[in-house]
């Protein structure tokens, strides 16, 4: 039965998006409407998944030589990112009903965006490394596509670029540590690696665990692959909220929570983990504080709240971290399509032009702030219960430095979450344009979005009985609703957080009196604008390539002597290497 | 010679002389009809096209025979002909493009001065082509190589009005004919060291003579005279004025199967030195790697589309010199099954970039009797006009760069999984750095995607003509082809496994 | 027969020598033509000696003498692309053949 519910998810995915593309561009309407159906269709295929989980494959295809077996596992994880990727991609593409009428080149928009959606399903769904590899690329060339959705501007055909070569850069960890494993295993099965893990030497074991490591932070934007998110901003918003909430960055915490427990005993892995969910955790939250894009504010939250999954795995809380994702993807979507409809609204992205929109757009306006204060971690919004799940299990489980850090990035998040919300929604209208509260395309969307933000956090023991019951590698630490409230309000922790979060908008309501503290920010707000030294180790990257082909042009003479003399010089250098070999 | 002897001939020699055969025969009818009948009828292209299709027939029995029975053989007096594995992947290809491209020319070239002399020259390289990848003497593989050479001087500087033209023809047939001494003194070595040019028996001579510096030289000189044909840096310097100047349909075919066919005349010619050292495999992964990297740092500072192409193929055939020497040196079986793969789809992947990069010049420029080369900044919103051609042409590009679920990604990967499986620290870190070379070949096909679906059309776009519908054909079947094959690698692995073994003994012994 | 082959295979070496010298530093395009010429008659005797050294004299000279022809018409087309280029531009100067470059 699950087998067919995996070919529908993937397979109606893609089908609507060739479906989409043949409809053509002088249909606008047929192209929505097809869109829409495909995608929920896909996304009921993938609920259906939920019931019928299992933990062995339920599709094997020998596709023979080096490429192994194609193999779908419905498993706990796997089934919940899917979901996740389907039935927010769908309430996306309900949104771009709306926020895309009347656009030009319709058909390639749809046509990437199902194939996004079905792609990120078949990465979660797989249980070969091979296809995990292949679905890996194919969620960078479809974000890429999408991100430079817009290729008149320079701007976005840059950030697509950039997004595409940094993801596969990280890919080629992927990739090395794929090979490095079906060469020592025999197979590409997931499986297979979870179960004889231990059986590696030690030296391979933890090239393939860095690698993959290197990977997910490419992939899931970690400093310092970071860069390619906020510049990924230029894509149309309901796309933003596909890569944030539904697909793409979801994968790099997918491959490190996936693979956990072959990890977890390397040496040094866990500490990696860490460091860098906590450094980019740090780092992206400052730099949301001097943005004043409201996309990008978004942008930098995402890879702050990633660095907080990142950091979660870290701490061996595999649970934390899939459940802070959950909550992350419904809130972070609400987010950005509630930050879409003000865009489309107001024809500006930036913070200084808005102001007062509350009166204007009051459904926007209130789904945004539910958003916003999940995002700050207030309870008792779905993403208060997550993050302090993990602070608490970073307080358990790791050492209390890092663990202070993360907390303080709490305050942070809620210092700039405020300011976003006054600045787009309270003061005084700064924008001269007049502003219609969302339609109702957009509005489909939003508002279940900000309903489960509301509610997902009762799913909790669900969810944690159904990943155990699926993930025979993983040593999980569920918890009943029950365990979880009890847990949660009788942890100081708790209210250190929670006092700390407090700290946090106490010092946006407060910032008229904290202003000395302004010019010591403003070199700060520069070393972030650069990403913290990323940004020109990009460039240095580019303009090192791009020196050495120059100088290598000049080699390219056009002159027939100079090229017989390219003959002589390689009968020379073969000549040469042979006698030295000999 | 009676009938029964002829009907006896085996048939894969019909593989060889049917498009031999027909090339004068074009030739002929296309020059008479012109004579006869008004100026523009042009009879060749037609005929042309029946040649080439009934080529098709010789190949379907003997890839029966091949299937059946395994590697073929032929000899008349001391002259032997084989088919084997390798043969047949060259075979495949040969023909499979050829006939693509003479379907394509049937508008591309019509009314070009010489169409005649075109189609017979290009029905006739492909048969060269088959003959070559059949030789089992050196001296013979010569004689293709050398015929396969003359042809195509002829296809690269057909445009004799045009200066450019000319000049890359001339570049192009001085650094050949170095080459090619270059191997005539290789063979002459080899034959005085061990007395036969068949390369069975050589094999067994040279087996004794590990240390014979006459048989070093003979393999070196190999490595550099048929290494000016495959485009090996630092001989490639005729590649991308040859390559960006002939009539598309001729780009296709040299970046296609030319430069391949090159690749297999040099493994010919090496295996029997196999026993010699084991430096050959060395040499190969060497100058792969500074394929790649010559390859990839000039395409991406090129504005003219064709050229760009064309570094690109250096670039591609760094990929399979990699595969190569990891399969001689390391005796690894996949890294040569990856390497063919690879031949394979690059056949298909740049055969279609320079096709569907030809259609949008025939528009563009061509048809409207220009001869500009088509600029990168041409391509800006093709989409609106030509959404067929820009849709393939993305799909080629895309999967020249190793996207998936596109070919050229699947025989990437088997030529890496062959890097690793040698377990060698050395040979990991060269196949990150072909990883690495992958990723930075997006930077210059990436931005011609974007260009072509950008919103606000060239000028070149808006004077354009409609695209033929006849050259549609070509495009789409080669689309499809990266595709399925893409999503199904193992389609090809009938052409591709026997010539990964055949391969594999004739370097293994 | 030491002596002959030292002395043969000193004229191919010089022969070889010549050609590929004068392709590194002539200009004019027949004489790029000439000097391929050279570079081949090179080998042809190379070709001639090696097969009398090993005895097959026969195949040799069969292989030198199919050389001669390939390489006729190697040098017919050249010349006659010479020549198209001196029509076309005026000048037989390689140095003026380097349009397309980088």
């Amino acid at each position: 039965m699950s087998a067919w519910f995996i070919i529908l998810t993937i397979g109606l995915s893609w089908l609507g998006a060739v479906c989409v593309w043949l409809a053509g561009d002088n249909r606008p309407r047929a192209q929505h409407a097809l869109a829409v159906c495909f995608s929920l269709a896909a996304g009921a295929a993938a609920l259906a998944l939920i019931p019928n989980t299992a933990d062995k494959a339920v599709i094997s295809l020998d596709a023979g030589s080096v490429f192994g077996l194609f193999t779908f596992v419905a498993d706990g994880l796997g089934v919940f990112l899917a979901v996740v990727a389907t039935v927010i991609g769908s309430l996306a593409v309900i949104f771009s009903v709306e926020y895309m009428r009347g656009e030009a080149q319709l058909g390639r928009y749809y046509a990437l965006v199902l194939l996004f959606i079905g792609s990120m399903a078949g990465l979660v769904l797989t249980g070969s490394l091979f296809l995990m590899f292949v679905f890996w690329e194919m969620t960078a060339l479809c974000s890429y596509a999408l991100i430079s959705f817009y290729n008149d501007d320079p701007k976005a055909v840059r950030g697509g670029i950039k997004a595409l070569i940094i993801t596969q850069f990280g890919g080629i960890g992927l990739l090395a540590g794929t090979l490095a494993a079906y060469v020592y295993l025999g197979d590409y099965q997931i499986n297979t690696l979870l179960a004889k893990a231990q059986t590696l030497p030690g030296g391979v074991l933890s090239f393939i665990a860095f690698a993959f490591l290197f990977a997910a932070m490419a992939k899931s934007a970690q400093v310092p692959f970071h860069t390619w998110l906020p510049d990924a901003m230029e894509a149309p918003t309901p796309v933003s909220a596909l890569i944030h909430a539904a697909t793409m960055v979801n994968a790099g915490v997918y491959l490190l929570a996936r693979f956990y427990p072959a990890f977890a005993e390397v040496a040094g892995w866990k500490t990696a983990v860490l460091l860098i969910g906590l450094i980019t955790a740090l780092l992206a939250a400052l730099t949301a504080v001097v943005a004043t894009d409201l996309k990008r504010v978004l942008a930098y939250s995402t890879v702050s709240q990633l660095g907080y999954m990142v950091y979660a795995i870290g701490v061996g809380g595999v649970f934390a971290s899939q459940f802070h994702l959950f909550s992350h993807a419904v809130f972070k979507a609400l987010l950005f399509l509630g930050a879409g409809a003000v865009i489309h609204a107001t024809g500006t992205r930036d913070m200084r032009q808005m102001g007062g929109l509350r009166k204007q757009m009051p459904v926007v306006s209130v789904v945004f702030i539910i958003g916003a204060a999940a995002l700050a971690g207030l309870p008792i919004l779905n993403g208060f219960w997550s993050k302090e799940l993990i602070l608490e299990g970073g307080l358990e489980n790791g050492p209390i430095w890092a663990y202070g850090g993360m907390v303080l990035g709490a305050g942070i998040t809620a210092y700039y979450t405020l300011r976003m919300v006054s600045l787009v929604f309270f003061g005084q209208p700064q924008g001269k344009k007049q502003v219609h509260d969302a339609g109702s395309p957009m509005k489909t969307a939003l508002i279940p979005l900000a309903f489960g933000t509301l509610t997902t956090w009762l799913l909790v023991g669900l969810f944690g009985s159904w990943l155990q019951a699926t993930l025979p590698y993983h040593e999980l630490h569920t918890m009943t609703i029950g365990e979880m409230l009890l847990r949660i309000a009788s942890e100081p922790a708790t209210w250190l957080a929670l006092g700390v979060i407090a700290l946090g908008i106490a010092a946006w309501l407060l910032r008229g009196r904290l202003a000395g503290l302004a010019p010591a920010l403003s070199g700060f707000g520069r070393a972030a604008a650069n990403g913290f030294g990323a940004e020109t180790l990009n460039r240095g990257a580019v303009a090192l390539t791009q020196r050495a082909a120059a100088a290598l042009q000049v080699t390219q003479t056009g002159q027939l002597n100079w090229n017989v003399l390219g003959i002589m010089a390689a009968l020379v250098v073969v000549l040469l290497v042979l006698a030295g070999a000999a | 010679m009676d009938m029964n002897a002829l009907t006896n001939l085996p048939v894969f020699l019909w593989l060889i002389w049917l498009p031999l055969l027909w090339s004068p025969v074009v030739y002929l009818i296309g020059r008479l009809a012109r004579r006869r009948m008004a100026t523009d009828t042009a009879v060749a292209r037609w005929v042309a096209l029946i040649a080439i299709l009934s080529t098709w027939l010789p190949f379907a029995w003997t890839w029966q025979a091949f299937k059946a029975s395994g590697p073929l053989s032929y000899t008349l007096g001391t002259i032997t002909l084989r088919l084997d594995g390798l043969s047949l992947l060259l075979a495949t290809a040969v023909l499979a493009l050829s006939t693509l491209v003479v379907i394509y020319s049937n508008t591309y070239m019509h009314g070009e001065l010489g169409e005649s002399k075109y189609y017979a020259m290009l029905v006739a390289i492909s048969g060269v082509m088959v003959g070559l990848g059949c030789a089992a003497d050196l001296f013979n593989l010569w004689l293709w190589f050398e015929a396969m050479a003359i042809t195509s001087y002829l296809l690269v500087a057909f445009y004799r009005d045009q200066a450019a033209s000319l000049e890359a023809g001339i570049k192009y047939l001085v650094q050949s004919a170095v080459g090619s001494v270059f191997v005539l003194m290789g063979i002459a070595l080899v034959l005085a060291q061990t007395g036969t040019l068949d390369i069975v028996q050589i094999q067994a001579a040279a087996a004794g003579q590990s240390d014979s510096w006459v048989l070093l030289a003979a393999g070196g000189l190999f490595i550099v005279g048929f290494g000016v044909k495959i485009a090996i840096v630092p001989m490639h310097t005729w590649l991308p004025d040859a390559h960006s100047q002939a009539p598309s349909g001729i780009s296709a075919m040299l970046s296609g199967v030319v430069i391949e066919a090159g690749l297999i005349a040099l493994l010919r010619a090496l295996a029997p030195l196999a026993g010699t050292t084991t430096t050959w495999g060395i040499l190969l992964i060497i100058f792969g790697v500074s394929n790649m990297v010559v390859g990839n740092l000039l395409a991406l500072r090129q504005q003219q589309v064709k050229r760009l192409l064309a570094f690109s193929s250096i670039a591609h055939v760094g990929y399979m010199l990699i595969g190569l020497g990891i399969a001689i040196y390391f005796g690894e079986a996949a890294g040569a099954e990856g390497s063919f793969f690879h031949l394979l789809s690059h056949t298909m992947m740049k055969g279609l970039a320079f096709l569907s990069a030809g259609a949008l010049l025939y528009v563009m420029h061509t048809a409207r009797g220009e001869h500009d080369p088509l600029l990168i900044a041409d391509l800006a919103g093709a989409s609106q006009k030509y959404p067929l051609v820009a849709l393939v042409f993305s799909i080629a590009l895309l999967g020249l760069g190793g996207l998936p679920p596109l070919v050229g990604f699947m025989s990437k990967w088997q030529i890496l999984v062959a890097g690793f499986e040698t377990r060698s620290l050395m040979m990991v870190g060269i196949i990150a750095f072909v990883a690495l070379n992958s990723v930075l070949s997006l930077a210059y096909y990436a931005p011609m995607v974007n260009a072509v679906y950008r919103k606000r059309p060239s000028t070149a776009v808006l004077s354009g003509q409609p695209v033929p519908a006849m050259m549609n054909i070509p495009l789409v079947l080669l689309a499809a082809a990266i595709l399925i094959v893409g999503f199904w690698p193992s389609l090809v692995n009938g052409v591709v496994q026997p010539a990964g073994t055949a391969l594999m003994a004739a370097f293994g012994g | 027969m030491t002596t002959e082959f030292t002395i043969i295979a000193g004229g191919v070496l010089c022969l070889l020598g010549v050609g590929l010298y004068g392709l590194l530093t002539v200009r004019n395009l027949f004489q790029v033509i000439i000097a391929l010429q050279i570079l081949v008659k090179g080998a042809i005797i190379a070709l001639v000696a090696a097969g009398k050294i090993s005895g097959q004299i026969n195949l040799g000279q069969s292989l030198a003498v199919t050389v001669i022809v390939a390489d006729t018409i190697v040098a017919v087309i050249g010349l006659a692309l010479a020549v198209q280029v001196k029509r076309l531009t005026g000048s037989l100067d390689v140095k003026n053949l380097a349009t397309l470059r980088r």
